[in-house]
C-alpha cells in the first residue's frame, strides 16, 4: 500500500493505485478523459498531467500511467502541468461544436467539468472546425461525432470490455471516427454502456432523447428487477415518470456495466394500461374500500371453512419484506405456508439453490476472477446477461470456458459449446462417472485454481442443482469450487429462503384442483403467465371463489381478479432483494406512484387545474397492504430487525444501505438433500424446448415499449441435420404441434444447437406466449404446412 | 328650565364635547402622523381618500371594524376582550382633570373648563397611568402567545421605571406651585412657565412622558421588527383598534400635561385661553411625531440603564435643588 | 468628550429631519404619472424568435435551473429536423421575481425580459403563462444571434456548412 503526498496532502492508495487514483482518493480534481476506473488507463487523452517532484520518475508525467510509489512528492499546480493541462483543454475543444443547450450529456459532461477544471474559457482558434456525418446506431444509442474528443473510450468499452464486434474506430489522422462501418442498429446487448463510458455527448441515450437534463432528475440507488443478479442501477425519474436508467457502481457484482434490457427496459413503470386503481370485480372502487372488503371477506371465509381453504402465492418480483409478511399472513390465517414461485420447477431451484453453503457460492467478481468456468444449462444473454460480461473479461484474463447447453448459446468470448439435450445435461449430472465429457471436465477441475459452475435454475430445474452441487464437490476435493446458480426473478433466492420450511412436495396447482381451496391472494405475480401450464392454471384460477392480486402490471389476472389492489413498483418503494449468489441488496424509492405528467397533460402543457385524489388513493407498496393486514406498525427497519429475529441467516439486513455493495446471507440451514422425480425424455423422441428469449421474456420487458423493437420474430429452431433428415429447409413454414397447441412457425436452422431436439423462445405478444421457459422440453410433432393441410 | 338641569345639560355639553374632540383629534392625529412621517422621508403620505387624504381616518375605521375579530383558542378569553377596552378608558378617563382654558361663563353660570378640578389632580393623573399599564399587560398575558407575553413583560417593567421619574419630576412643580389641583398649577405659571424656571424637571419629565407612550424611541413593547406586533400580535380588528385609539389619546394626554405641567397651560397672550392651549397641545404632539420619524428605538439594557442610572437619580437631584431654591428664597 | 457627541449626536438629526419636512416629495404617483423606465428595466419574459423566425428556445432548462424561485417549467422534445424545442414552457408570474437571472442563463438569447411590467390579477391562474403567451414574433435584443448557426449539428444548416466549419470528412479516406 504505497504512501504519497499530492500537494502537501498524504494519502494511502491500494497496490498498483495510479497517482490519479491517489488523486482522486483526495478529491483533488486532475481532468481526465480516457482512465475510467473500470477501464483503466491508457494515456491516450494527455490531460491528466501533473509534476512529479520526487520518485522514481520526475518531471511531467501522465497521472493515470504513474503508479503510485511510497514517498512519492506529486503537484498538481506546478506551473508547468497547468498550462500544459490548460492547453490540451484548449487543443480538444478546437472542434468542438458547442452546442451544450442542446446536448443530453449537458450537465453531467466529463467534457464539460473537466475543459473548465483543467483552466480553458475562452476558445481562441479561428481556424475551421472539423465536421462528421452520423450515423443511425438504432433505437439505443443516439450518435454526435462532431462533439467527440477520440478519447478511445467507447471502443474499449464496446469492443474490448463488451465484446461487440460491430463497433470500432475509423480513419486515420483528423478523421479518426468512431462508429459501426455501416448504419445499423448495435448488436451487443451491453451497447448503452456506452452512453455511460463516453465522456461527452458523443452517445446518448435515444429512448431518454431531450426528455430532462441530470439536475432535474429524482434519482435514488436501486437494484435491477430483470434478472437474477441484481445489478446494482440508478434509475432516474422526473414529473412522475420513470425516465431512464444508467448503471450504478457495485465493483462484486456489476461493476458499472448493465445490460441494455436493463438500461432500456424500465419504462414498464410508466405503461400506459398500468393499472393504479383498486377494483372490485372490474369496477374501479375507492381504495380503503377494496381493502377493508378484503380483509372482511378473508375474515368470513377463514371463519367459515377454515384456513386451509386459503393459499398465499409471493413472488421473485416482490421485495424479501413483502414474501416475509405473506408467510405471517398465512399464519395470522391458518393457511399452509405460501408458495413464492407459481411455477414448481422454478421454486424447487430457488429453494435448492437458497440451500447451498453461502461459502460456495460465487460472487460476479469471483467469476471475473475465475480460470476456468463450467456453464451448464444456462444461457448467459438470455438469462443473465451481466453474466456474459463477467465470463469475457475472465476469458480476456486467461481463463478457459466451457460450456454445456442445448441452446445455440452465443458469449462474447471464445469458448467450448457443448450442445447437450437437456436430458442428456440431467443424465450425465446424475452419474457423471459414466459420461466421458463430464470425467474429463472434472479432472480440469481438479487441476484449475478458481474454477467456478455455472448453473441455469431454467433448465437443470432444483434436481439438477443438486446433482451440479454433488458433481462440485466430487471434483474440487483440494479448494473450493465454488456454484454460481442463475435463478429466474431478482428475489427468487429470497423465496428460496422462505420457501425451505415449508411442505415442498406441494402443487399449487394441484392444491386450486383439488377444490379445497376457496381463496388465493396473489402478491406482484400472474400464475396465469408464470405457470409452466398457463391454460391449465387459468382454469383452475376461474373457479376461485376469492382471487386478491396485488400487482402494478397489466396482466390478464389483474383484469378478472375479484379484489385487485394496486402496488407500487420497485422505482417507487424501499425493499430489499437477495440475488442469486445470496447477496442482500436494497434499493430505495425513486419517485412517487402518480401518473406522469406526460399522460395527463397528452404531451401537451400539463393541467392547469389540478384534480384532487382523496388522500390514500395512490398506490401504496405490497409492504404497506400486507402490514395494514397484519396490523403491524413497524417502519421497513423495524420490519428488518423483526426478520433477522426470525431469520438469524439474514443477520446484516438492517445494516444495509441502497447503493452500497450489498450483504451476503450466512448459511441459512442443511443443504436440501430433498430430490424429486422428474421424467426425463428419451434421446430419439423429438422434443421441444421452451426457451427465454434475450428481450421480451421476463414480465418486465414484456410490457416495456422501448424494448419491442428488440424483439425476435416468433420462429421454431433446428440443427440441420436434424432438418435435413426431415426434408426441411431453412426458413420454410412448418406447423409445430404440441399438447398447448399448434403453431404455424417459419422454422431456423441453428448448426450449435443440439440434435433431436426442437427450441421455440417465449415471446410475449406471439402465439409463442403460452410456453413458459423453466420447464422440461415437451413432446411435439413437426410437418411442414402442405403436410399439415 | 330648573337650574340644575342647566348645569347638568352643560355638564354632558361639556363631555360630549370632550369625547368628540378627543376621538376625531386622536384620527387626525393618526392621518397627521402618517403625513408628517411621509413628509419626513420625502414622500406625500396618504392623499387618495378623499382630499389630500383628508377622509383616510374614517376609511380605517370602518376596515377596523368590519374586519375578523379574532380570539385565539388558547387565549384567556375574557381577560383579552377586556384588555384592550382597559387601554382606551384609562387614557380617556385622565382627561376629566385636565383644564384646558380659564372659566367662562354661559346662561349666568361660570363653568370652569375642566370636567372636575380634583385637588390632586396630579395624584389622579399619575394613579391613572399606571393603571393604564394593565391594558397593555394583560392583554399581552391574556393572548397565550409568546411575543405578546414578551411585549408586555417589557411594557411592565419600561414603565414601572419610567413613571418613577415622571412623579419625581413633578414634585418640584408642586412645590412651586404649593398646590396638587391642575389648575392651581396653570394659575402658578401665569408669568413665567415653568419649563423655563425648572429645565431639567421639564426635560424629564418629556422624556419619561414619551417613555409613557410606548412609541419611537421608546416602542420596546411594540417593537414590530423583533416582536411581530408586541403586546397586541393576537388583536385585530377594532379590539386592535382600542388599543390604537387609545395609544393616540395618551398622546394628547401627555401633551395636555405637558402644557398643563410645564408650558403655561392656556396662559398666552391676545389668543384666548383654550386656542392657547390647543396651540401647545399639538405642538408637543408635533414634537412626538418628529422624533418617532428620527430617533430609533433604544435597546433594552439601553432603555433601563438610561431609566434607573440617569433619568432617577437626576430628578431627586432636581427636588433636592429646587428644595434648597425655594428654602433659599423664603430666606 | 463623548457626552457631548451623544447629546449632539441626538440634536442633530431632529435639524435634519425638519430641513426633509420642506424638501419636494419624491414620489411618482403611478398611475396618474409613468415614470421612465430604465433601458435594461427587468419586466415580464418573453420568448423571442430567431432571424429566421423560428423558435429560439431549445428548452435547455438552464432558466429553469437558474430560476432562485423554480417558476420556470418545461418540457423539451424533438422536431423532425432534429431541433430541440419546448414542447411546453411555463413560467409563473405569481412566482416570479423579475430578477433576470433566466435571461443571463440562456445561451440562445431566447429568453427576455421587457418593460412591461403590469400583470397585476385577481385569478392567480391568469398569472401563469404558457408557451403560446410567451413567444412573441420579433427577435428582441440581439437581433442577428441564431444560435443553430453556431452550434454545428445540422439542424438550421446541413452538417458542415455553418460558417468556420468544413465539410463533413470521409472517413474510410486513408490519404494523408
Amino acid at each position: 500500500m504505497p504512501t504519497l503526498t499530492i500537494d502537501n496532502q498524504t494519502v494511502i492508495v491500494a497496490e498498483g493505485g495510479s497517482v490519479l487514483d491517489a488523486a482522486i482518493a483526495l478529491g483533488i480534481v486532475v481532468p481526465h478523459y480516457c482512465y475510467h476506473p473500470a477501464l483503466g488507463a491508457v494515456g491516450a487523452c494527455r490531460q491528466c498531467a501533473v509534476t512529479i517532484l520526487e520518485g522514481s520518475q520526475k518531471g511531467l508525467k501522465m497521472a493515470c500511467l504513474i503508479p503510485a510509489e511510497d514517498d512519492m512528492q506529486v503537484s498538481t499546480c506546478e506551473e508547468e502541468a497547468v498550462a500544459f493541462r490548460a492547453q490540451v483543454g484548449e487543443w480538444l475543444m478546437t472542434n468542438h461544436p458547442h452546442d451544450c443547450p442542446v446536448c443530453d450529456e449537458g450537465g453531467e459532461c466529463q467534457l464539460q467539468e473537466m475543459t473548465i477544471g483543467a483552466g480553458h474559457g475562452i476558445r481562441r482558434y479561428r481556424g475551421n472546425k472539423r465536421t462528421y456525418l452520423n450515423q443511425d446506431l438504432g433505437p439505443f444509442v443516439a450518435q454526435e461525432m462532431n462533439r467527440c474528443i477520440q478519447c478511445y473510450r467507447c471502443v474499449r468499452t464496446y469492443k474490448d470490455y463488451c465484446g461487440g464486434e460491430d463497433f470500432g474506430v475509423m480513419g486515420s489522422q483528423q478523421r479518426v471516427f468512431f462508429g459501426r462501418f455501416k448504419d445499423g442498429p448495435l448488436e451487443s446487448d451491453f451497447s448503452g454502456n456506452l452512453i455511460d463510458f463516453c465522456p461527452t455527448g458523443v452517445f446518448t441515450d435515444r429512448t431518454n432523447r431531450f426528455r430532462t437534463r441530470s439536475w432535474d432528475l429524482q434519482q435514488a440507488p436501486s437494484i435491477c428487477p430483470h434478472c437474477s443478479l441484481g445489478c446494482s442501477i440508478l434509475p432516474g425519474g422526473r414529473y412522475q415518470e420513470l425516465q431512464r436508467v444508467r448503471a450504478g457502481g457495485n465493483r462484486l457484482t456489476n461493476d458499472s456495466f448493465i445490460c441494455d434490457r436493463a438500461r432500456f427496459g424500465s419504462d414498464w413503470n410508466n405503461h400506459p394500461k398500468r393499472p393504479r386503481e383498486a377494483r372490485i370485480s372490474g369496477e374501479k372502487v375507492e381504495f380503503p374500500y377494496a381493502l377493508e372488503l378484503l380483509e372482511e371477506r378473508l375474515e368470513k371465509l377463514v371463519e367459515e371453512y377454515g384456513g386451509e381453504t386459503l393459499r398465499l402465492l409471493g413472488s421473485p418480483r416482490a421485495s424479501f419484506e413483502a414474501n416475509l409478511l405473506l408467510k405471517k399472513l398465512a399464519e395470522k390465517y391458518g393457511a399452509p405456508a405460501p408458495y413464492y414461485d407459481a411455477h414448481p420447477r422454478r421454486a424447487f431451484a430457488a429453494r435448492m439453490a437458497a440451500s447451498i453453503p453461502s461459502g460456495q457460492l460465487a460472487s460476479l467478481k469471483q467469476l471475473r476472477e475465475s480460470d476456468l468456468i463450467l456453464l451448464v444449462g444456462v444461457d448467459p444473454l438470455a438469462e443473465a446477461p451481466v453474466l456474459a460480461l463477467a465470463l469475457r473479461q475472465a476469458a480476456r484474463a486467461g481463463a478457459r470456458i466451457v460450456a454445456l447447453d442445448p441452446r445455440p448459446l452465443e458469449l462474447p468470448c471464445d469458448f467450448e459449446h457443448h450442445p447437450l439435450t437437456q436430458e442428456s445435461l440431467l443424465r450425465g449430472l446424475s452419474a457423471p462417472e459414466e459420461n466421458e465429457l463430464l470425467e474429463s471436465l472434472r479432472q480440469q477441475l481438479e487441476t484449475s485454481q478458481r474454477p467456478v459452475l455455472v448453473g441455469g435454475g431454467e433448465l437443470l430445474g432444483g434436481e439438477g442443482l443438486r446433482l451440479l452441487l454433488h458433481f462440485s464437490e466430487s471434483c474440487c476435493g483440494s479448494h473450493d469450487c465454488l456454484i454460481f446458480p442463475v435463478l429466474h426473478g431478482p428475489n427468487s433466492f429470497g423465496g428460496g429462503i422462505l420457501g425451505a420450511t415449508g411442505d415442498s412436495n406441494r402443487n399449487l396447482i394441484e392444491d386450486l384442483e383439488n377444490g379445497n381451496v376457496r381463496a388465493l391472494i396473489c402478491v406482484e405475480t400472474d400464475p396465469a403467465i408464470e405457470h409452466s401450464e398457463p391454460g391449465r392454471m387459468q382454469l383452475a384460477l376461474s373457479r376461485l371463489e376469492l382471487l386478491a392480486v396485488f400487482d402494478h402490471l397489466p396482466t390478464n389476472t389483474v383484469a378478472t381478479a375479484d379484489i385487485f389492489l394496486p402496488t407500487r413498483t420497485i422505482y417507487e418503494c424501499a425493499g430489499t432483494f437477495i440475488n442469486n449468489e445470496g447477496r442482500m441488496q436494497a434499493f430505495d424509492p425513486v419517485l412517487e406512484p402518480g401518473i406522469p405528467i406526460v399522460v395527463t397533460g397528452s404531451g401537451g402543457h400539463p393541467p392547469r387545474q389540478f384534480e384532487t385524489t382523496p388522500p390514500g388513493s395512490a398506490p401504496r407498496s405490497a409492504v404497506h397492504l400486507l402490514q395494514w393486514l397484519l396490523k403491524d406498525r413497524n417502519d421497513l427497519f423495524g420490519l428488518r430487525r423483526q426478520i433477522i429475529k426470525e431469520l438469524p441467516c439474514l443477520r446484516d439486513l438492517d445494516r444495509l444501505a441502497a447503493g452500497d455493495n450489498g450483504r451476503r446471507i450466512a448459511d441459512c440451514g442443511d443443504t436440501l438433500e430433498e430430490s424429486r422425480t422428474e421424467i426425463w425424455a428419451q434421446e430419439g423422441e423429438l422434443q421441444v424446448l421452451p426457451i427465454t428469449a434475450r428481450y421480451g421474456s421476463d414480465l418486465y420487458s414484456r410490457w416495456s415499449q422501448s424494448l419491442t423493437s428488440r424483439f425476435e420474430e416468433p420462429s421454431v429452431w433446428i440443427h440441420p441435420v436434424e432438418a435435413a433428415e426431415r426434408g426441411f429447409v431453412n426458413g420454410q413454414k412448418v406447423v409445430l404441434r404440441t399438447v398447448v397447441g399448434h403453431f404455424h412457425l417459419p422454422l431456423v436452422f441453428k448448426a450449435k444447437m443440439a440434435r433431436g431436439r426442437l427450441i421455440v423462445p417465449c415471446l410475449p405478444g406471439t402465439p409463442l406466449e403460452v410456453f413458459t421457459p423453466g420447464g422440461l422440453s415437451l413432446p411435439c410433432k413437426i410437418y411442414s404446412e402442405v403436410d399439415n393441410a | 328650565m330648573p337650574e340644575w338641569m342647566v348645569i347638568l345639560l352643560l355638564i354632558v355639553a361639556k363631555l360630549g364635547l370632550i369625547f368628540m374632540v378627543l376621538l376625531t383629534l386622536a384620527a387626525y392625529l393618526v392621518l397627521a402622523e402618517r403625513k408628517i412621517l411621509g413628509r419626513i422621508q420625502l414622500r406625500p403620505g396618504p392623499n387618495r381618500v378623499g382630499p389630500f387624504g383628508l377622509m383616510q381616518p374614517l376609511a380605517d375605521v370602518i376596515k377596523l371594524l368590519t374586519k375578523e375579530d379574532f380570539i385565539p383558542t388558547q387565549a384567556d378569553k375574557w381577560l383579552f376582550l377586556l384588555a384592550p377596552g382597559l387601554a382606551a378608558v384609562t387614557a380617556l378617563l385622565t382627561f376629566a382633570v385636565v383644564p384646558f382654558g380659564p372659566p367662562i361663563t354661559l346662561f349666568g353660570h361660570e363653568v370652569p373648563l375642566v370636567v372636575c378640578d380634583l385637588n390632586i389632580g396630579v395624584l389622579f393623573f399619575l394613579g391613572l397611568s399606571s393603571l393604564a399599564v394593565y391594558g397593555m399587560t394583560l392583554g399581552g398575558w391574556a393572548s397565550n402567545s409568546k411575543y405578546s407575553l414578551l411585549g408586555a413583560i417589557r411594557g411592565l417593567s419600561q414603565l414601572i421605571s419610567y413613571e418613577l421619574s415622571m412623579g419625581l419630576a413633578l414634585v418640584p412643580v408642586v412645590m412651586l406651585a404649593r398646590s396638587f389641583s391642575l389648575t392651581d398649577i396653570v394659575m402658578a405659571q401665569a408669568d413665567v412657565p415653568f419649563a423655563l424656571v425648572n429645565p431639567l424637571a421639564f426635560l424629564i419629565f418629556l422624556i419619561s412622558a414619551v417613555a409613557e407612550s410606548k412609541r419611537i424611541p421608546f416602542d420596546l413593547p411594540e417593537a414590530e421588527n423583533e416582536l411581530v406586533g408586541g403586546f397586541h400580535t393576537e388583536y385585530s380588528g377594532m379590539r386592535f383598534g382600542l388599543f390604537f385609539v387609545g395609544e393616540y389619546i395618551n398622546l394628547i394626554i401627555l401633551g395636555s400635561m405637558l402644557t398643563v405641567f410645564f408650558l403655561g397651560g392656556w396662559m398666552g397672550p391676545f389668543l384666548p385661553g383654550v386656542v392657547w392651549f390647543s396651540i401647545k397641545v399639538l405642538f408637543v404632539c408635533f414634537f412626538f411625531i418628529w422624533v418617532r420619524g428620527t430617533l430609533p428605538r433604544l435597546r433594552y439594557d439601553q432603555l433601563m440603564h438610561f431609566g434607573w442610572k440617569i433619568l432617577l437619580p437626576l430628578s431627586l437631584l432636581n427636588v433636592i435643588l429646587t428644595g434648597a431654591f425655594l428654602l433659599w428664597r423664603q430666606g | 468628550m463623548s457626552i457631548w457627541r451623544d447629546i449632539k449626536g441626538t440634536i442633530e438629526p431632529f435639524w435634519i429631519t425638519l430641513r426633509n419636512m420642506f424638501r419636494p416629495v419624491v414620489t411618482v404617483e403611478y398611475p396618474e404619472v409613468r415614470t421612465e423606465l430604465a433601458p435594461r428595466y427587468r419586466g415580464r419574459l418573453i420568448l423571442t424568435r430567431d432571424p429566421d423566425g423560428q423558435e429560439r428556445c431549445v428548452a435547455c432548462y438552464l432558466c429553469s435551473a437558474a430560476c432562485p424561485v423554480d417558476c420556470i417549467s418545461m418540457q423539451a422534445t424533438e422536431a423532425e429536423d432534429g431541433r430541440r424545442y419546448a414542447a411546453w414552457f411555463r413560467i409563473n408570474f405569481s412566482r416570479c421575481i423579475f430578477c433576470g437571472l433566466c435571461t443571463e442563463a440562456c445561451p440562445t438569447m431566447a429568453i427576455q425580459v421587457t418593460g412591461f411590467f403590469e400583470m397585476a390579477n385577481r385569478n392567480p391562474l391568469e398569472t401563469v403563462w404558457e408557451k403560446e403567451e410567451l413567444l412573441v414574433d420579433h427577435c428582441g435584443q440581439e437581433p442577428d444571434y441564431n444560435f443553430y448557426h453556431h452550434a454545428g449539428i445540422g439542424v438550421a444548416a446541413a452538417r458542415g456548412e455553418n460558417p468556420g466549419e468544413d465539410k463533413p470528412v470521409d472517413v474510410k479516406d486513408l490519404m494523408p
